[in-house]
């Protein structure tokens, strides 16, 4: 028995030195989180990945948590993360009401916090926003979307999850440029959930029913691939373009072959790098616009070799 | 002889009842959209898109039958999917390799399902629960959490060519499948000691059958069809993507159940699968093609489930 009691002290032991010595100050550098609201397609992985090299440059150290898209898990990484001394927290949130909670706590304790990319309900609960407005996103694929087609004709629009912060935004988007076109008619418009395999059945059944479509506008890009392979296999690439947004690489690639007629880029870098910066200033004490817009870019095959 | 055509006329109704709301559904979908739902070109559309699902659908069906359950088969696509794509990229190894990966990763998680419900004595609900959480990490992991891309046109063509230019190599697989399940189930040896160990696994194995044995053969045969339609689905969406066949496996289970295989084993029919497998597919498109929300379609989905297992029910209480 005294063998087990002491073990497990000793173990306490270990880990204790292990939690303290993750505080605010490591070899003098400063150390912030990251917390994502999950890593699991292309784009959270970027944006990730783009945050860890912006610290890198601005020469602090970085943790990045992952929240596996789980509200409470995130809840919780955000409460360790205040307990260990963190300098400053960059969150992605896993859902814009449910993470209220978490930015409370770390307001309270005097720690920065800046969303990136969502913006949260409670949005001056937190010290700053970084993202880009959807909207404008929407806006931008759509404009480009009327030129391609000559601003008339029977279009399709595949949504993201009815209710997502990007599916409301970029289809208002879609909305506003459409407004000036009457000649251009939405004749489908569904939720595939970003998810290329729903859209690539979807895009299917649509070109079953005969209606001459001459553009599937698509909320992301793994989306429009589904389309575009549909339309594809339906030999009607010559009658139908494709437009998605997120630049993913298989996008810039479809891209740059002329077969996905454009894709719009959340500036994701330029994010990155805009939301690091602020944190490090919070941390220091120093004031920063509460938000800090990023702008899209219309990614067609003139420019895409700058992005690939 | 009274009793023995008695007994064949609920059989009948049973597998009627199914086929019954099959067609009013058709019918109905046919008067609302005869211009594009009855098209032969989406009749066959509508078979392609029910291949992936009818060959997940036909190895759950081995798996029903003898009385256990797979909720594995969908992490199964996904990591198959992913690491056929892994080894898809032009250039690197010959189409051989991601193929056989994925039947040997989607053969092996069936077998190690089997060996934990045959031999661990765990109930097939809580290890194949087990695989599918563990199989989805693997999955995140293996492709750092991102959709690989960047195959070559030969592994596309794998799910995308036509046989005769005009039928999808797809519904050729489906139906190839489907034949050697139906064989395996009403001719071998082997399908009637999946309804025997199904329908009473003591007197089975009183009566000499290796039951052990023959639960993990049907697990892996359920592996094996879902790392195939993982290679299929990875070759569809020309990329492997770790997040894709989420809830596969409970439309595969909802084609079986609705093709009127009892979720307490023992009995079903082949053809009610595959009826069950067109049946979801239909709705799907049918309502895709009415342009109804894909939100209205998961209530319409999960209503039809429930009427077919009621008519199922409602028939086999007249035979009792």
């Amino acid at each position: 028995m005294r063998k087990v009691i002491l073990m497990v002290l000793a173990i306490m032991l270990v880990m204790s030195t292990a939690v303290f010595s993750g505080g605010q100050q490591e070899n003098g550098v400063d150390k912030y989180a990251l917390m994502m609201s999950h890593m699991t397609n292309s784009f959270t992985i970027t944006l990730s990945n783009a945050v860890k090299a912006a610290a890198e440059d601005l020469g602090v150290e970085l943790v990045v948590f992952d929240g596996g898209q789980d509200v409470s898990k995130q809840i919780s990484q955000v409460e360790s993360a205040i307990n260990q001394g963190y300098a400053g927290i960059l969150i992605e949130p896993a859902s814009v009401d449910g993470i209220k909670p978490a930015v409370t706590a770390a307001s309270k304790a005097g720690i920065p916090i800046v969303t990136i990319n969502q913006k949260i309900t409670n949005q001056e609960l937190a010290d700053a926003f970084v993202g880009v407005e959807h909207v404008e996103g929407g806006e931008i694929e759509m404009k480009y979307v009327v030129e391609a087609i000559g601003g008339k004709g029977k279009i399709a629009f595949l949504l993201g999850p009815l209710g997502s912060d990007g599916q409301i935004g970029r289809t208002t988007g879609y909305y506003n440029i459409l407004e000036d076109y009457p000649d251009i008619e939405v004749v489908y418009e569904q939720s595939a959930n970003w998810r290329t395999d729903e859209a690539l059945k979807l895009a299917e059944n649509w070109l079953q029913t005969g209606v001459e479509l001459v553009a599937i506008v698509a909320n992301n890009d793994g989306m429009a691939m589904g389309a575009l392979k549909a339309v594809e296999d339906a030999k009607m690439l010559d009658k139908i373009k494709i437009f998605g947004v997120d630049a993913t690489d298989d996008a810039l690639a479809a891209v740059a072959e002329g077969r996905l007629s454009a894709t719009v880029s959340q500036s994701t870098e330029a994010q990155a790098l805009a939301a690091m910066d602020a944190l490090v200033k919070l941390a220091n004490g120093e004031d920063v616009p509460s938000e800090i817009i990023v702008g899209h870019t219309l990614i067609t095959k003139e420019n895409v070799a700058d992005f690939q | 002889m009274k009793k023995l055509n008695n007994i064949m006329n609920v059989q009948l109704m049973r597998e009627l009842g199914i086929v019954i709301v099959f067609v009013v559904i058709l019918a109905i979908l046919m008067i609302l959209s005869p211009n594009a739902f009855a098209r032969p070109a989406n009749l066959m559309n509508i078979f392609k898109q029910a291949s992936i699902n009818g060959i997940l659908a036909m190895g759950m069906m081995f798996v029903i039958i003898s009385g256990g359950i797979d909720l594995s088969v969908g992490s199964i696509v996904a990591l198959t999917g992913v690491v056929a794509a892994s080894f898809a990229h032009p250039g690197e190894y010959p189409l051989i390799v991601p193929i056989i990966l994925a039947l040997v990763i989607g053969l092996f998680i069936g077998w190690f399902n089997g060996v934990g419900i045959a031999y661990g004595n765990i109930p097939p609900f809580i290890v194949t629960l087990g695989t599918m959480t563990m199989i989805r990490g693997v999955a995140l992991i293996v492709s750092k959490g991102a959709p690989v891309f960047g195959v070559t046109d030969a592994f596309e063509n794998i799910a995308g060519a036509f046989l005769f230019d005009t039928i999808p190599l797809l519904v050729v697989y489906f139906i190839v499948i489907t034949i050697v399940s139906a064989y395996i189930l009403t001719k071998a040896v082997f399908g009637r000691r999946v309804y025997a160990i199904g329908g009473n696994e003591i007197s089975a194995a009183f009566s000499g059958i290796k039951v052990e044995k023959i639960r993990i053969m049907v697990y892996m045969i359920s592996g094996l069809f879902a790392g195939f339609a993982g290679l299929l689905l990875a070759s569809r969406t020309v990329s492997g993507i770790p997040t894709a066949g989420q809830s596969y496996e409970l439309d595969a289970i909802a084609a079986v159940i609705i093709g009127g295989v009892s979720m307490s084993g023992g009995s079903g029919r082949w053809y009610g699968t595959v009826i069950g497998a067109l049946l979801i597919a239909v709705i799907g498109n049918g309502l895709d093609i009415l342009n109804v929300s894909s939100h209205y379609q998961l209530v319409i989905k999960g209503a039809i489930i429930i009427v077919a297992v009621l008519l199922d029910v409602k028939s086999k209480e007249r035979t009792a």
